[in-house]
């Protein structure tokens, strides 16, 4: 209740916060540069003035929270990654190299790359296909409503509810797992979903899958709607059938799009955490690097050195895949 | 109208935020004969923190979270303090986050001192009175042990007491059903010898011997490290153990990993553990015990550490409905008959006038029986009236824990963190999903290795 009434209190000087300081450092402004009763050169100047210095000043803010909550870190966190245990002695590329080394750190990366081969290929391909079944069907919005919800759930939310699903009890013993309830219902033994190797991985992802077609769905399905009738008339009129319409007609003309959802999913694979750590917490062969970090960072009083390297690998590798989205951004916004 | 929701809210807030009354105490003071009260008392003159706010935090939710908050209570009640208790299912990693954050609460409760050795280390535990030191040298059984298991090294290199053991567990115990036993014409093993041939009897009588369970949100994996030290304990000498511990003994010795072998003997077999081998790691140790009670029953006895009760069935009467015997030692081994446990340190991680107290305060005589009247509670504390504790299941456990010859300290506890609280528990998931002992040991060994 207490926190209920403080969230409510921070929100609502945030915003009165936010307006005070956007009127009233226009205000200053205003009296610094006065342009009434003053002479029309100086008005011109004075106008002149308050542009160049107004973009700072409303800017200001964000690029000083950025610079605090995201160039800092990064700074620190290299500089962190080059130290020991406690981020005070110097070691060098210590850290690095013991991380090379690790068996942990291999399987990590094994497994991050299993995540980013499956898990943005499978959310943009059913978005997509969702997105293009629904829109020609009367409760179509029913169903985009329905696949759009998981979104709305947070993935440690999303973990429990699987992990009910993926549960399991001894063989004979009532099974309030749904995958298990199905699979003795069949006739079939029940199993340990989340402790079979490689299987469970895939498990996991699953959940992931769920939570991000809604994602994809929405952003294509927008982009389909903004493809201009006369193409797929043409495509008609030329006798062209559903499939080659769908491939040749409409794909290409969403490719940018596809391109932009499948990136964002991309950079939110590579920090895949929540799940894992709920699930599994790295066990059976599932560890991830964010999950690593967090336990190296956390784990048994911590070892900043360690962590700050595996969240310096982290940002090396969404860098690439991040500017490239950007430009994807861009590109679709400039065609506009 | 938002004029009108933030008043309620205020309202509410005052509502909920006000301390702990008189009558949320379990017990009445002064009723009771059994309790020292006059202990109580004489608290209740020395100390007033009115008005003072004290946070403690700790491993401990659900029904553990309970009986530390009927204890907490009395404190309250006694000198006027406002104490908030929060619990966390993965205090381990949390404690260092609030720690390093400078969000550190007064009071943290540690499940492994060699978590909060790290802590010392690093400087963000306070050192405790030196009155507490003389204090557990002259009133704990074993005084000394506990000293040195709760005294680090701090960041300038000066040794000190930091923590103050209240609550241990004895781990070396297995639960089981007696109408059970009775029924299947079951005797009591006095012997590992005749564990291991009750548990092949029972298997050829067509039930299940054992329910064993691993899970345990982020700290998965840990029930499997007690099995593993008892066994240590049982097949090789105390002074290997205490090798074993501080790693001049590696993770990879065939005598560890003889001891590893000897769990996966109960724990890698299909036909002794409760949805096999598999369901190990899987089933919550919380709910793994009620095994024992459904009926027919899925299970025949449950080797864990004398705070189970806390989760067994509503209602269950323990040495009626639940017992335990001692896990027996080998006969054909001449190592007597060891103990093992464990308990909950209890650091200062933000120093008040209030948390000092809070330390004194566990150590009164009260402090410990309220506890003791309850469930999952047993104490070295020799000042205690045995009479207290909740029924002669925990009595003689308690008797146990005073009469103490070998007795050694949950291990994993004793390790560095990364390896105690992980590489260990993690290997031993990885045991119970087919790696070999060998593997396991020498994965642990690298981890151990990588730390130096």
């Amino acid at each position: 209740m207490e926190q209920l009434y403080y969230s409510l209190l921070v929100m609502l000087l945030g915003v009165l916060g936010c307006v005070f300081y956007f009127f009233g450092s226009n205000w200053l402004l205003i009296i610094m540069f006065p342009i009434n009763h003053v002479s029309n050169e100086k008005m011109a100047k004075n106008i002149r003035r308050a542009a160049a210095i107004r973009p700072w000043l409303f800017l200001g803010p964000a690029l000083f929270f950025l610079g605090l909550y995201l160039v800092y870190p990064v700074f620190d966190s290299v500089y962190l990654s080059l130290h020991g245990r406690n981020g005070e002695d110097f070691v060098g590329l210590a850290n690095y190299q013991w991380l090379f080394n690790d068996n942990e750190f291999i399987e990590s990366l094994i497994n991050n790359v299993m995540w980013l081969l499956i898990v943005p290929a499978l959310s943009t391909f059913f978005g997509l296909i969702i997105a293009a079944l629904t829109d020609r069907i009367r409760w179509g919005n029913i169903a985009k409503s329905l696949i759009f919800m998981p979104m709305a759930i947070s993935f440690i939310g999303a973990s429990i509810i699987w992990k009910f699903v993926y549960d399991y009890r001894a063989e004979g013993s009532d099974q309030i797992g749904l995958l298990n309830a199905l699979v003795v219902y069949f006739g079939g033994t029940p199993q340990a979903w989340i402790t079979i190797p490689f299987w469970n991985d895939i498990l996991l992802m699953v959940i992931l899958i769920w939570i991000q077609t809604g994602f994809a769905m929405v952003i294509l399905s927008a982009a389909l709607r903004g493809i201009p009738e006369e193409t797929v008339e043409a495509a008609v009129l030329d006798g062209a059938n559903g499939i080659q319409i769908f491939f040749k007609i409409l794909i290409p003309q969403i490719w940018g799009s596809i391109a932009v959802v499948w990136t964002t999913i991309t950079i939110l694979v590579l920090k895949v955490f929540d799940i894992v750590l709920a699930m599994t917490n790295g066990q059976w062969d599932t560890q991830v690097l964010a999950n690593m970090m967090f336990d190296w960072m956390f784990r048994g009083g911590g070892d900043f050195g360690r962590g700050a390297a595996i969240a310096v690998i982290i940002m090396i590798a969404v860098i690439p895949v991040m500017v490239w989205n950007v430009r994807q951004a861009n590109a679709q916004m400039e065609g506009r | 109208m938002k004029n009108k929701i933030l008043n309620s809210a205020i309202a509410l807030a005052i509502l909920t935020s006000s301390s702990a009354f008189a009558d949320d105490l379990k017990f009445q003071p002064g009723e009771d004969n059994t309790f020292n009260w006059a202990s109580y008392e004489q608290f209740k003159k020395d100390v007033n923190l009115k008005g003072q706010k004290l946070t403690i935090k700790g491993p401990w939710l659900g029904a553990d979270k309970d009986l530390a908050e009927s204890v907490i209570a009395y404190f309250e009640a006694a000198t006027g303090a406002d104490v908030e208790y929060a619990g966390s299912d993965s205090f381990e990693q949390q404690i260092v986050i609030d720690v390093q954050a400078g969000s550190a609460p007064n009071i943290a409760i540690f499940p492994q001192p060699g978590l909060a050795a790290d802590l010392a280390s690093k400087g963000f535990l306070s050192p405790l009175s030196a009155d507490t030191e003389k204090w557990v040298k002259e009133n704990y059984a074993a005084g000394s042990s506990w000293v040195d298991l709760g005294t680090f090294t701090d960041k300038k290199g000066n040794k000190n007491l930091f923590g103050f053991f209240y609550k241990v567990d004895l781990k070396s115990l297995v639960w089981f059903i007696p109408e059970n036993f009775e029924d299947a014409g079951y005797e009591i093993p006095k012997t590992m010898e005749e564990l291991k041939g009750l548990t092949k009897q029972i298997v050829a009588d067509g039930g299940t011997p054992w329910c064993i369970g691993l899970g345990s949100g982020a700290a998965t994996g840990w029930p499997a490290t007690d099995w593993v030290e008892d066994l240590m304990l049982r097949t090789q000498s105390p002074e290997d153990y205490d090798r074993w511990v501080s790693n001049d003994l590696k993770f990879n010795d065939p005598k560890v990993v003889q001891a590893i072998e000897e769990f996966g003997w109960f724990a890698g077999n299909d036909k002794f553990v409760d949805g096999g081998a598999r369901a190990v790691a899987t089933s919550d140790f919380r709910e793994s015990p009620l095994g024992l009670f459904s009926s027919p029953a899925k299970c025949y006895m449950h080797r864990q550490a004398s705070f189970i009760p806390s989760f067994f069935p509503e209602g269950t009467k323990l040495g009626l409905d639940a017992d335990f015997f001692y896990f027996p030692a080998y006969a054909s081994k001449d190592l007597g008959k060891p103990v093992l446990g464990a308990g909950t340190m209890w650091g200062i991680t933000d120093d008040s006038k209030a948390a000092q107290a809070f330390i004194a305060f566990l150590q009164t005589p009260i402090a410990h029986e309220i506890w003791m009247a309850q469930s999952g509670f047993l104490t070295p504390y020799k000042g205690v009236n045995i009479n207290a504790y909740g029924n002669d299941t925990l009595k003689k456990q308690g008797k146990i824990l005073l009469d103490a010859t070998t007795f050694r300290f949950d291990g994993s506890d004793l390790m560095p963190g990364k390896i105690g609280a992980g590489a260990f528990w993690t290997g031993m998931v990885d045991y119970t999903g087919g790696k070999s002992a060998q593997e396991v040991g020498n994965n642990i060994q690298a981890t151990w290795d990588a730390l130096k």
